[in-house]
């Protein structure tokens, strides 16, 4: 046995040391390292390109972004319904300070780097991750003009990068410009804001040096309605000009000459150079107005998309802003419009509402049963008393189905938005449809050429009345005996500038423009600083008495005119200057 | 009903099995039989033990002499004694016995076990070591401290039983983890025990226990399994090494107190055989009372016209309410009464053999435990769907004497548990139940309409809260069951190598253990109908029909192998000691990459004349989930001792200081925690991520989802252990002959690359910090134990009791330079502070409110509570946030007193906290917020109508109602922050041994019955909520009522 056990026992020594040399895992396989991602012997460029898709999600989808509400919910279009105080609520009461500034548009912080939109910073980190490995990756094709797809791919990158940047400044003025650079958990970051001046100046030539290797409308392939084309970089161009040429910007800076929150001076050359910009998409042919104003939103690759934000089919538009009441299409309306908004729609003859010769009639607001009608736009963009809805006629009379007044949520102003929706006027029922958000388009390079043509020269020229002619068509405004389409002629400037503005308000009610559009105007300080108001419609028998209802009182001191950088910010990178007021 | 029948089969088995060993005792007795005596005249007679097995080295002494015998190996004894003296029978760790010699018959005697143990040697890490020349700091328990609790797990005996061990009790019942094993790296994360390493699962989800600010690691026979559901009866003892010399063997994971559990070893002898079976009421404690339905509704018209909203009731509505005239229309249910029982069962069965002989012993433990929930069931349905937990558990332990020299030992360990609970909310078990119970105002709705279906409301949706009854949610939605099987084996060799070097040994450990955790999903959800005004009916709710889901949750397989020299040998007065160690476990838990923790180690230790102690002990130890290269650390540790008492100057001049021992130790050790938490898999390199949910993109005309690539958060790559330097300073002295036993210690254990993240976290990076070793933090204390025990006749008491003070202070921490001090948490304690605003009571006239500094875009009223602006202002915002509670030392103590007295025993377990605050301001059973009127109206309880009122301003215990209010009152502030002291008798057991003469009638070795309690009785300081369980929703502390009978052969 001892014998035995001599021999057995090296032998299972020898088994146990030949078996232990096998090699195992070290690193786990399923853990994706970059060269992975960007594989320089890809052709195909798969994982590239979906990592470049990472980045297109970081553009907002607008729909009910800000704590659930439209951000322009926050301007003097509309107050929100929810009965917590909402973060749109928040903003425009200035009940906010640089620590508590609500979530949905602290666009600085997110730290989360995935779907929910929540930080440019995340955005511009990914965009230069990209920017900055694809070139490695040897994808096949090229754009007609010969520039190779990697190329195209990082131009998206690029072009989305821009995009950020202005979104940030928008709101905040001058940041840090990172370049290139992907800072990693080494990098001790405190880098300085660059000045408003530079960062236009950054964006207008980054914008420049891709817009050349950039799909192109028509689209080659309709799948690709969602990447950047050489438009959208030349439509955003054209914005971003267009702000960096209005008054909050340009000569009108409300710290002196604090470089971070404008030019110290007046320009009028930037408004020449936003007119330009405007119309080099003119120029380029690709574009055309929807001739239905409610398909621009539902209907995809129309010739006015320049740039969208994909929703995917869904009814959530609905059911976010829809009236209350339906119980085959239950709905929570977080939206409430108000009575400012719908007296900017003029009547359907072009004439506004406080023209006496408007054929205006405040028995009947909304035209319902009388002639003339008001703008079709009106119908589009809002659900009022007697709107046709779900087959049936809209009651938000007080008590009516959908302003029950059970202390339960409905609409504080006696309107529901209608715009985004899809046509549920004559169906018992909501159901999914196309639901993107569309981030340029082409009537706001119209009504852009428009305004910035009008600060530029001395008088209105006529080319500003063409392009409102032309919206207006659209709209399907009765073009009237001399073609005018209610606008009035020979207008000077300043009536020529107060008709874009309202122009703009009613074309582009909750598309984000209006909450900035005060702000680069500089008007928000009048508007905003009166009470919000509804309509509280009694109805007695057959007969509704229209009585005004005061619904919030909005506040607005001049630090509001631009976002404060969150405070733990300020303190973590000590270079970073706070914006004034705040 | 398999239950049941399991059951009754198994108690069937146990009971033959004791008619078959019954009858060979009867056998075995005869050698019990007292033999003539040699001296006539002198008293003689024998001493049994428990187990009416003979006893070696009883001491015997004439009551007022202290001559004494020692009886033999058979148990005999004689003494010269005249009848009419008193012998006085002592032997260690058992009570003492007096009995009057009346003639000249035989004695028999049997000696009782004691509660208290005073061991020679203690358990430590991979050994055992003399009590007297121990250098750590360790609290033990043994058996008998065990036993006397019925409750699911050992881990219910610790409060106020060991020194340093700090208990609450979270939970009432063990959780459930049904979710399956989706994706590598998240292995479960709920079910680990969050503070210990290694990421094995563990089954204690009731009590969180903390030494010194620490979660223990448990090791059980010398392999780390975090189980705590073994059998009591079967425990030799647990240990809890507290310092970093006891627990330096662990290496990269020695940071951690160790929960050491030994499990019993077959003893040479016959077979010593307990069967003990106990039946027990469990009784929910704490429960509140909700407000009626009349109360509920006038308190929230209340809430809506202090706003100027209508009222939502009418006084038709209080009326019919407070009447009960529409049960259907205008419900009242007190829901707490219609779907909990008042009393659940919880018995258990336990068998244990221990016995063998010079070359084999043997040591067997089987135990079921089965334990009812505190839910109704409905007598239709076929099936159980109450709470309830089920358990096998079988332990044995074979030890051969192979040859002279080698010694093999074979442990076999199983498992076998099913858990089940009610189907619950979609499927969401009993916390969903509770969730819902807690949360469902009693006006809600019936708890059935007249035609029989479920009562429901629309309120919040058709998916809302109340779409869902109660009663089908407890009693009609199925029911979900964990299935957890494990299984362990140890082999042990011992080798002994005195023929190559005096004083050498080998030692060879291999243990492989499996632990599978399954889950069955079989709930189901019913609808729920409201009748309508013209009586029909609409359905609410989602209808599921029931599922059958299988789960795989968790899988573990272990194995860990240790070879280890021992040198111990006696030179002289020196006796040298020394180990040489090498162990490798290795873990592989679901999808993960397997963890390999090795150690490499020494350890020596030194005394001169058990009188100079010193200890020290190297490790190099490393976890393969460390960055390569950087996988392995150097821990070290040593200690000092000095026996004070036998030092000639106490010898000669204090004869009543048995023991004074000075002891110190120091141990730089580490925490391998990077098992810790999913986001620290692997991270030490930038890794991508595709195909998760919320990282798509939908693009193209058809809108083609597009799971895109991603960075997973940011690399650290410089990744590594926490580290500590930790103190022990104790002194153990035994006085009056080791009547009074004294331990005190203290400690200071300063941790540093503690992980956190970097306060200067810029955004403009744009991804998340990762995880950094940044922090320092201090943790120090101090622990005091006493222990009395003596005798009056055959009166025997003891009094135990030990009393902790614990601090602890964050020394470092990466923090922002906030201009204002009081917002920092640097010196603060580590954990346990409560952070929010200062109130200063509740406004008690709108002028004040007015003038007050409050939050922007908030006017307070009178009512609303105040706070204080701390820095001056003008309005409440973060700043005026500040450390408001749970920043003092903790101090918790327990006393354990315990009496005997021929045969009757009892002993009460206290154990009591101060200088703790909890935070009730998420409790809706005690606030008022369960009445915000948001969207959804939760329920209230009778603590809701102390509210502010007008009338009642003086009095009010809580802001005003509004629906505006919660802004401003439902800020965590110090209005909600109360007492957390409480003095708990956590358990009190009374119990009678039959004498001899009944058991040798009965031909049993030995015969107890017992009563015994768990949370018998509390005095808190705060008495809204139960003071350990204050999360609203939580599975009840139970109190226990338990009786049982043990046999023994």
């Amino acid at each position: 046995m001892k014998n035995h056990i001599n021999k057995i026992l090296p032998a299972i020594i020898l088994l146990c040391v030949v078996y232990g040399c096998k090699k195992y895992e070290q690193f786990p396989v399923d853990k994706i390292t970059i060269n992975y991602v960007f594989d320089p012997r890809d052709s195909a460029g798969a994982t590239a390109q979906s990592y470049l898709l990472g980045v297109y999600a970081i553009v907002p989808n607008g729909h009910n972004r800000v704590g659930g509400d439209y951000l322009d919910a926050a301007s003097d279009d509309a107050v929100s319904s929810q009965t917590s105080t909402a973060q749109v609520t928040q903003m425009s009461t200035n009940a906010v300070t640089s620590f508590t500034f609500p979530s949905g548009e602290n666009i600085w912080e997110g730290t989360n780097p995935n779907g929910t939109p929540n930080s440019f910073w995340a955005g511009i980190r990914t965009a230069n991750e990209f920017i900055d490995n694809i070139g490695v990756v040897p994808v096949k094709g090229a754009l007609p003009n010969g520039v190779g797809t990697r190329w195209v791919w990082q131009s998206e990158a690029r072009f989305l990068r821009a995009y950020f940047y202005f979104e940030l400044v928008k709101r905040y003025g001058g940041v840090p410009l990172l370049g290139n650079t992907v800072y990693n958990i080494n990098d001790v970051i405190t880098l300085p804001r660059n000045s408003f001046s530079d960062c236009i100046t950054y964006i207008v030539n980054e914008l420049d040096a891709v817009k050349d290797s950039l799909i192109t409308t028509p689209l080659a392939n309709p799948n690709d309605n969602y990447r950047a084309t050489k438009g959208a970089a030349l439509a955003l161009k054209a914005r971003v000009l267009l702000y960096a040429a209005s008054p909050l910007f340009n000569g009108g800076n409300i710290d002196g000459a604090n470089p971070l929150t404008g030019y110290p001076n007046y320009d009028v050359n930037r408004w020449t150079l936003a007119a330009n910009a405007a119309r080099d998409v003119v120029n380029l042919g690709g574009y055309q107005l929807d001739q239905s104003f409610t398909d621009i939103f539902l209907t995809q690759n129309n010739p006015e998309r320049i740039m969208i934000r994909p929703g995917g089919n869904s009814i959530s538009i609905e059911t976010n802003n829809g009236p209350v009441g339906f119980q085959a299409a239950s709905a929570v309306g977080n939206t409430s419009p108000t009575q400012e908004l719908i007296n900017s729609f003029p009547m359907q003859n072009g004439l506004a509402i406080t023209d006496p010769t408007s054929g205006y009639n405040s028995a009947d607001p909304y035209a319902i049963n009388s002639t003339p009608k008001r703008d079709p736009r009106l119908a589009a963009t809002i659900l009022y008393n007697g709107h046709p809805w779900l087959n049936t006629s809209l009651q938000t009379f007080e008590g009516g189905q959908s302003k029950p007044d059970i202390n339960t949520q409905q609409t504080l102003t006696g309107y529901y938005m209608r715009k985004f929706m899809g046509i549920f006027e004559n169906t018992p029922t909501y159901s999914s449809h196309s639901s993107d958000w569309v981030v340029f388009r082409y009537a706001e390079v119209l009504l852009t050429l428009a305004e910035a043509e009008n600060e530029a020269a001395g008088s209105p020229p006529s080319d500003c009345y063409t392009q409102l002619y032309a919206l207006r068509a659209r709209a399907t405004i009765d073009p009237g005996p001399s073609n005018t389409y209610g606008v009035p002629q020979n207008m000077n400037t300043a009536q020529m500038r107060a008709f874009i503005q309202n122009e703009w308000r009613i074309e582009f009610a909750f598309e984000e423009h209006r909450y900035f559009d005060i702000k680069r105007w500089k008007l928000a300080q009048t508007v905003m600083s009166q009470p919000r108001t509804g309509v509280s419609i009694v109805q007695t028998g057959s007969t509704l008495t229209f009585n005004p209802a005061n619904v919030l009182n909005t506040v607005f001191t001049t630090k509001q005119y631009f976002h404060p950088i969150p405070y733990d910010e300020i303190l973590k990178d000590q270079n970073l200057k706070q914006n004034p007021g705040w | 009903m398999l239950n049941c029948y399991s059951q009754k089969y198994l108690t069937g088995i146990i009971i033959l099995m004791l008619l078959v060993i019954n009858t060979s005792f009867a056998v075995a007795q005869q050698d019990t039989t007292v033999k003539a005596p040699v001296h006539p005249g002198w008293a003689s007679g024998i001493v049994l033990d428990e187990y009416s097995q003979p006893l070696k080295g009883a001491k015997i002494h004439i009551k007022g002499k202290s001559d004494f015998v020692a009886s033999d190996a058979n148990g005999r004894f004689e003494i010269d004694a005249a009848p009419g003296a008193i012998l006085v029978f002592g032997y260690p760790s058992h009570l003492v016995r007096e009995v009057t010699i009346k003639d000249n018959s035989k004695l028999t005697v049997k000696l009782d076990d004691s509660y208290l143990v005073n061991p020679q040697t203690i358990d430590v890490l991979y050994g055992t070591e003399k009590k007297e020349s121990e250098l750590g700091s360790i609290s033990t328990v043994y058996t008998n401290q065990l036993t006397s609790t019925p409750a699911s797990l050992y881990v219910y005996a610790f409060p106020g039983q060991l020194a340093g061990v700090y208990t609450q009790q979270v939970s009432g019942f063990t959780s459930f983890h049904t979710a399956a094993i989706s994706s590598p790296s998240i292995i479960g994360q709920n079910l680990v025990n969050t503070g210990s390493n290694n990421n094995t699962s563990s089954d204690n989800s009731e009590i969180a226990v903390s030494v010194r600010g620490q979660t223990p690691i448990t090791i059980i026979d010398g392999v780390q399994r975090e189980i705590s559901s073994i059998d009591p009866e079967s425990i030799e003892s647990i240990s809890v090494l507290k310092d970093g010399l006891s627990t330096i063997l662990l290496g990269i994971n020695s940071s951690r107190p160790v929960i050491l559990v030994t499990t019993k070893r077959g003893q040479p002898g016959k077979p010593r055989i307990t069967f003990t079976a106990e039946t027990g009421l469990q009784q929910s404690l704490s429960l509140p009372t909700p407000l009626p339905a009349y109360q509920y509704a006038y308190l929230i018209n209340e809430t809506l016209t202090s706003d100027g909203k209508l009222p939502e009731y009418s006084a038709a509505d209080f009326n019919a309410y407070r009447n009960h005239t529409d049960p259907i229309g205008h419900p009242d249910v007190n829901w707490f009464k219609t779907i909990l029982s008042d009393y659940a069962p919880m018995t258990q069965y336990k068998l244990n053999v221990n016995g063998g002989t010079n070359v084999a012993r043997y040591s067997i433990s089987l135990g079921y435990f089965d334990q009812s929930g505190i839910f109704n069931t409905a007598s239709e349905v076929p099936y159980n769907t109450n709470n309830d937990l089920s358990r096998y558990i079988i332990n044995s332990d074979v030890g051969v004497q192979v040859n002279k020299n080698l010694n093999v030992d074979l442990q076999l360990f199983g498992r076998v548990q099913t858990t089940t609970e009610p189907g619950g909310n979609n499927g969401g078990g009993y916390t969903s139940v509770l969730n819902s119970l807690f949360s469902t105002p009693n006006n809600a709705y019936p708890v059935r309409n007249p035609d029989g279906s479920f009562g429901g409301s629309i309120i919040g949706g058709n998916a809302g809260p109340y779409s869902n009854n109660l009663l089908s949610q407890t009693e009609y939605s199925g029911y979900i069951q964990n299935l957890t099987d494990d299984i362990l084996a140890n082999l042990d060799l011992n080798y002994n190598l005195n023929g190559v070097l005096k004083g050498l040994t080998a030692k060879l450990k291999g243990n492989l253990s499996y632990q599978s955790i399954t889950a069955l999903n079989r709930s189901l959800q019913n609808p729920s109908f409201i009748l309508n005004k013209d009586s029909t009916y609409s359905q609410y709710g989602q209808i599921v029909a029931q599922s059958n889901v299988f789960n795989t949750v968790y899988t573990s397989r272990q194995s860990f192998g240790q070879a280890a020299l021992n040198y111990d040998r006696q030179f002289g007065k020196s006796q040298v000691n020394g180990i040489a160690l090498y162990d490798s476990k290795s873990l592989v838990t679901n999808y993960d990459l397997p963890e390999t923790v090795t150690d490499i180690a020494l350890k020596g230790n030194y005394n001169y004349d058990g009188k100079y102690f010193a200890e020290a002990a190297v490790n190099r130890s490393g976890d393969n989930r460390y960055p390569p290269g950087h996988q392995f650390g150097t821990f070290y540790a040593v200690g000092l001792g000095w026996q004070m008492a036998k030092e000639s100057f106490i010898k000669n001049n204090f004869s009543w200081i048995d023991s004074w021992k000075w002891r110190g130790t120091y141990a730089r050790t580490g925490n391998g925690n990077i098992d810790q938490q999913a986001s620290l898999y692997y991270a030490y390199k930038q890794t991508y991520n595709s195909n998760t949910p919320g990282y798509q993109y939908q693009v193209g005309t058809g809108y083609t989802t597009n799971y895109y690539w991603f960075d997973n958060p940011l690399a650290n790559p410089y990744i590594t252990w926490e580290s500590a330097d930790k103190i022990d300073f104790g002194t153990d002295i035994s006085l009056f002959k080791d009547k009074l036993d004294i331990t005190a210690d203290y400690y200071h254990d300063r941790y540093f690359n503690v992980l956190g993240y970097r306060g200067s976290t810029v955004s403009l990076l744009g991804t998340p910090y990762p995880l950094e070793n940044i922090g320092i933090n201090l943790y120090q204390g101090g622990e005091l134990s006493l222990t009395y025990r003596d005798h009056t006749g055959n009166f025997n008491y003891f009094v135990t009791g030990n009393i902790n003070l614990q601090a602890s202070k964050i020394l470092y921490e990466d923090e922002l330079n906030s201009p204002y001090p009081w917002t920092r948490l640097t010196g603060t304690p580590v954990s346990g502070v409560i952070y929010g605003y200062t109130a200063e009571g509740l406004y008690q006239n709108a002028q004040d409110a007015a003038t007050s500094p409050h939050i922007a875009g908030y006017t307070p009223q009178a009512g609303d509570i105040k706070y204080k602006d701390l820095n001056g202002d003008g309005v409440i915002n973060q700043f005026d946030e500040s450390p408001i509670g749970g920043t003092k030392p903790l101090i918790f103590y327990g006393l354990t007193p315990g009496v005997s007295y021929k045969g009757v025993s009892l002993t009460v377990i206290i154990q009591g906290v101060t200088n703790r605050q909890i935070y009730t301001g998420n409790n809706d059973i005690v606030n008022q917020l369960g009445l915000d009127y948001s969207t959804i109206n939760q329920q209230a309880y009778v603590s809701a109508t102390g509210r502010w009122t007008p009338e009642t301003a003086g009095t009010a215990t809580l802001p005003r109602l509004a629906v505006s209010g919660y802004v401003n009152n439902g800020l965590l502030s110090s209005f909600y922050v109360k007492s957390g002291d409480y003095v708990r008798i956590k358990n009190a057991e009374l119990g009678y041994t039959f004498p001899y003469s009944v058991t040798q009638r009965l031909k049993v070795a030995g015969l107890r019955v017992f009563v015994n309690g768990e949370n018998l009785a509390t005095l808190a300081g705060f008495k809204g909520i139960d003071p350990e369980e204050t999360t609203m929703g939580a599975y009840p502390v139970q109190r226990v009522v338990n009786a049982g009978v043990s046999v023994k052969l």
